[in-house]
């Protein structure tokens, strides 16, 4: 309890001191703005997923980042851990999975410029885990309303020796109306490409839609994103939420 | 209802795109002020500033929406946050109200 109380007025004196990265209007899709040079902050991602198809299970997938204002254009994130709660029949049980790296260089400004664009890229490692993943990512503000778009290409290297392959094309385009500068809801859509052995023989395509909303205030910001399959792919979620909470520090 | 929103729509879309948040800077604005000259430059960095931080947490508001008495409070209450160093923070309140004055 001491050490509880003793941790809220730390925090409530640096409080006055803070600051932040920049809030989030999507779960799923990322914008073109970076944060500005020598902010730092911290994000907590909770993502619950269930898939019915072909059994029932739910999944709780946690990642831990801290983000890092470099340059006016340059920003870089850690990961420091994504790790998951799986219950379904085969197994269940906590895993980590991997940590990863993440850098966002800003090209244009998505209120000046016509068009505002950002190129993002990341790589990811865990146990006998490898992911290279690059996203273009596109973003228009016309006043309250923000319109965005993130077009991702991402390759996995898994396995013994890493020999087994994955691939995945997505799109995503979000829509975001801020009601007030602490208030916004929106609409996020997902269509995903999967390239399983990196060849696309099987034709695996996934279509996730749903509504956002993001609260921010102070130094802080919390976004929800809930997503429903629209197509009826079997082992992907049916349905899945999203949670980022971020604090500026 | 089809229709109505697909003509809804485009005019709200038309409208947001009309206003113009972040209106460029003029030689005018920088006499705007009576008795005081602003220096170009300045503004030319408070308009950058303006457009590229502060949508970092929320879209801009239309300057007119906010009095030139107000708007310093506004910025200074943002700028921690924002990490806007002293010199940034006036750049970005003499672009805001540049414009106000330009706008009367």
């Amino acid at each position: 309890m001491k050490a509880a109380l003793r941790t809220g007025i730390f925090v409530a004196a640096i409080l006055p001191g803070l600051s932040f990265g920049g809030a989030r209007h999507f779960g799923f899709i990322y914008e073109a703005p970076t944060s500005a040079p020598g902010s730092f902050e911290i994000e907590n991602w909770v993502t619950w997923a269930r898939t019915t198809n072909p059994e029932h299970s739910d999944q709780v997938a946690f990642r831990h980042e801290i983000e890092i204002g470099i340059t006016d254009r340059l920003q870089a994130s850690i990961y420091l851990a994504d790790w998951f709660y799986k219950n379904d029949p085969a197994e269940s049980g906590f895993t980590y999975s991997d940590s990863a790296i993440e850098l966002i260089y800003n090209l244009t400004n998505p209120v000046i410029d016509p068009i505002g664009l950002s190129l993002y890229q990341e790589y990811r490692g865990g146990n006998r885990f490898f992911e290279w993943e690059s996203k273009l990512i596109a973003q228009k503000n016309l006043g309250p309303l923000i319109l965005a778009y993130n077009a991702t290409v991402e390759a996995i290297w898994e396995g013994k020796g890493l020999t087994d392959h994955e691939g995945e094309f997505q799109q995503a385009v979000g829509a975001s109306y801020e009601i007030s500068p602490r208030f916004s809801v929106g609409i996020e859509l997902l269509h995903e490409f999967v390239f399983p052995k990196w060849q696309d023989e099987e034709k695996i395509r996934n279509v996730f839609i749903g509504p956002n909303v993001a609260v921010r205030h102070r130094n802080w910001f919390v976004t929800v994103t809930a997503l429903a399959q629209a197509t009826d792919t079997s082992e992907e979620a049916d349905f899945q939420v999203r949670t980022i909470f971020g604090v500026g520090l | 209802m089809k229709a109505s929103i697909l003509f809804v729509l485009p005019c709200v879309l038309a409208s947001c795109q009309l206003t113009n948040y972040v209106p460029p800077v003029t030689s005018q604005m920088a006499t705007a002020r009576k008795g005081q000259s602003v220096n170009l430059a300045m503004l030319h960095e408070g308009r950058t500033l303006f457009a590229h931080r502060c949508i970092e947490c929320h879209t801009l508001p239309v300057v007119g929406r906010y009095s030139s008495k107000d708007w310093p409070d506004i910025v200074d209450s943002m700028s921690q946050r924002a990490s806007l160093k002293p010199a940034e923070r006036e750049a970005i309140i003499s672009y805001i109200i540049a414009v106000r004055l330009a706008e009367h």
